[in-house]
């Protein structure tokens, strides 16, 4: 069943085009380092073909496209179906998205809006059934209704606007049943527990597999950059999860032999830096490509394309499956460090933790121009930041390559400024 | 004697500079970018070493800083123009009693630099894509009142009434309003302050993001200009410190940068 109105393929020239943005970066990825891991090949190649020669995205059951991971994944997976994230870093998409929303709004909604208007090849928005769009930030909300009027079919996954409250945790779990239900109703199937339980325990391998990477980058010297680790995530959106959990792991067991070797994926004293703000997404890895070409080695990040996406994991099992169904959803409201939240001391605590850890030398903060929230909370952050002693470079940027110049500049002049004070401490 | 340069390749004009053994300063040059940098660039170092008869092969290190940088291959190392300005104008300061604030304004770009006592850069902002407020928002507007870019200054102070208000820092939109101006029967000279006073706010605010702490340094072209000189003090409220060469800071910096890379390989 396809309940899209609109039959029409996606013209060819919009393949082409996001098939060159995507192309150039993958180049930039794999050519401008030496030594790339092996397992890396895998994700290149993942990307290569779904991006360049737009291979459909393989999936079971109904196509379920999620615009944020607000969306409890293990509850599409209990029903048979198979989420994408629709979340698109294409300029050339934010560029046709403008059409729909003001110039100066977040190009990620506007780029997600443009992929569906022209109704991309990736990630095949033909076969999409159902659009679960968690109503978060103005932009995000107000999309519901321009996707379900491309002929799309949407539901408003409705989240409260805070998230410490007994009010907001009981809206959210009723929020998240009311999906069940329109699941069940999509899918024709049942939820029961044993389901839930298998969809757990599948994400949950996943997201094992990606601590275990998210640990070996506290390695020093680095044993691994951030353009690949945000290159292995961003595939998480689409990939089938468990050929993406089995990728990950090979990629550990590459990175754990590397380790014994010594093995260094960046300069011994090169700046460590702490990635937060807007997510980079694919094809849009800009900044973490800039600050790794620049001498500097992303080394974590509080992003939702990546750790706020997956670290957390669902562990829930309860007599009854409606506790089940509470249980995930909390798991999807309470750790989340999304700055759309009224209060969100928890991006601060997890910040300076995450730091501390990995032994972070600077954070960079990207803010989408447009995305309000992140640009709100900059200067907490960074106010939290210098009380520690920890530099904070903040970039407002969008889509366009127009800002590469300037932003190279800043980033060197930022990763020079970490050295010099490094070797002041010495 | 051993010698040292910096070669500052910006978007509208190249500067170099050569330092002795002893970090002090032996000269400066300054050419127009132009369209094929890099022979420019050569031209601009070779003149300088041939005006204070040094030979090539006693320039034992080169470091090249600027948005040309990266494509000056004759260059032993590179680094961003803002470490390179902050060590220049931290030199530079000393004669002034110190700086720990500074104010570039570049052909295409403005910046300013919070700077600790040993020179290093702490904190740091940069205008964004655009070109809005910087030296080539004033070579548009000299060219609509259809003056100099040097008589810019003398302008300023040649007006009776007060400076009018230009709300646009955009050179492009900048253009219409001045023109409309002109058009209203408004004195150049009162055109030019305003001119002045709006590039003078944006960078203003430009510093209040990076905190202004001790003396402020202001260097880049523009800083020749007498007029936004004194628009730039006004907003701000304190005295600037203006070198005797503000187009070479950057170059100079870049200069001592070589030598102690020298010194310490």
């Amino acid at each position: 069943m396809n309940t899209n109105p609109n039959e029409a393929t996606a013209p060819a020239y919009n393949r082409s085009r996001q098939a060159r943005e995507a192309e150039t970066l993958l180049d930039r990825i794999q050519d401008d380092f030496p030594d790339n891991p092996e397992a890396m090949r895998y994700f290149y190649d993942l990307f290569r073909r779904v991006y360049c020669q737009g291979e459909p995205v393989k999936h079971e059951g109904t196509l379920v496209g999620t615009t944020c991971i607000h969306a409890p994944e293990e509850l599409i997976y209990a029903f048979g179906a198979t989420p994408v994230r629709l979340c698109n870093g294409s300029y050339h998409y934010d560029q046709i998205g403008a059409d729909f929303m003001p110039a100066k709004s977040c190009p990620l909604v506007k780029a997600t809006l443009g992929s569906l208007h022209a109704k991309a090849a990736v990630p095949n928005t033909q076969a999409l059934e159902l659009i679960v769009n968690p109503t978060t930030c103005d932009q995000k909300t107000k999309a519901s209704a321009m996707i379900g009027a491309m002929g799309y079919q949407v539901h408003d996954l409705e989240l409260p606007p805070a998230k410490e409250s007994e009010e907001a945790r009981l809206y959210w779990q009723r929020s998240v049943r009311r999906l069940a239900l329109r699941l069940r109703e999509l899918t024709g199937r049942k939820l029961t527990r044993k389901n839930l339980q298998q969809a757990m325990a599948r994400t949950a391998r996943a997201q094992t597999a990606f601590r275990t990477l998210h640990q070996l980058r506290k390695n020093a010297p680095a044993l691994f950059l951030g353009k690949d680790a945000f290159l292995v995530t961003n595939a998480y959106f689409f990939d089938d999860l468990d050929r993406w959990t089995a990728a990950v792991e090979q990629l550990n067991a590459e990175l754990q032999l590397r380790q014994m070797e010594g093995f260094q994926a960046a300069q011994k004293r090169a700046p460590r830096i702490l990635f937060t703000g807007s997510p980079p997404i694919f094809p849009n890895l800009k900044l973490p490509l800039l600050i790794e070409e620049a001498g500097g080695v992303v080394v974590a990040d509080e992003t939702c394309s990546a750790n706020r996406m997956l670290y957390d994991m669902t562990a829930v099992d309860e007599w009854l499956l409606n506790d089940m169904v509470d249980g995930l959803a909390d798991r999807y409201l309470k750790p989340c460090t999304c700055p759309i939240f009224t209060r969100n001391d928890d991006r601060q605590r997890r910040l300076l933790q995450l730091a501390a850890d990995f032994n972070v030398d600077g954070v960079v903060y990207q803010a989408f121009a447009g995305c309000q929230v992140y640009e709100m909370e900059y200067r907490s952050i960074a106010d939290v930041l210098a009380a520690q002693g920890i530099p904070m470079l903040y970039v407002e940027t969008d889509y366009s390559p127009d800002d590469m110049g300037q932003l190279s500049t800043r980033i060197e002049a930022f990763l020079e400024s970490i050295k010099t004070r490094k070797r002041n401490a010495r | 004697m051993n010698y040292f340069a910096g070669i500052d390749i910006g978007s509208t004009a190249i500067k170099a500079a050569v330092v002795d053994e002893d970090g002090r300063l032996i000269g400066t040059r300054i050419a127009p970018t132009g369209s094929s940098f890099h022979k420019n660039a050569m031209e601009t170092f070779e003149t300088l070493l041939t005006q204070h008869g040094i030979a090539r092969d006693a320039v034992k290190f080169i470091t090249a800083t600027g948005y040309g940088r990266k494509l000056f291959k004759e260059a032993d190392d590179s680094i961003s123009e803002i470490t390179a300005n902050a060590i220049g104008a931290c030199e530079a300061g000393k004669a002034f009693g110190g700086v720990r604030t500074i104010i570039n304004i570049g052909g295409q770009d403005s910046k300013a630099i919070q700077i600790d006592v040993n020179g290093n850069v702490s904190n740091f902002a940069m205008n964004d894509k655009c070109a809005a407020g910087t030296g080539r928002f004033l070579d548009v507007a000299a060219r609509n009142l259809e003056i100099d870019l040097e008589e810019l200054g003398d302008y300023h102070f040649g007006g009776s009434g007060a400076p009018l208000t230009i709300n646009s820092t955009c050179a492009v939109f900048a253009e219409s309003e001045i023109i409309g101006l002109l058009a209203k029967g408004h004195g150049k000279e009162e055109i030019v302050a305003g001119i002045h006073y709006s590039i003078a706010r944006r960078t203003v605010r430009l510093a209040k993001r990076v905190g202004i702490e001790d003396r402020v340094y202001f260097d880049g072209g523009p800083a020749l200009n007498k007029g936004l000189v004194a628009a730039i003090q006004d907003e701000l409220g304190r005295e600037l410190v203006i070198p005797e060469q503000p187009q070479t800071t950057t170059a100079f910096g870049a200069a001592i940068l070589a030598r102690s890379q020298y010194l310490a390989e």
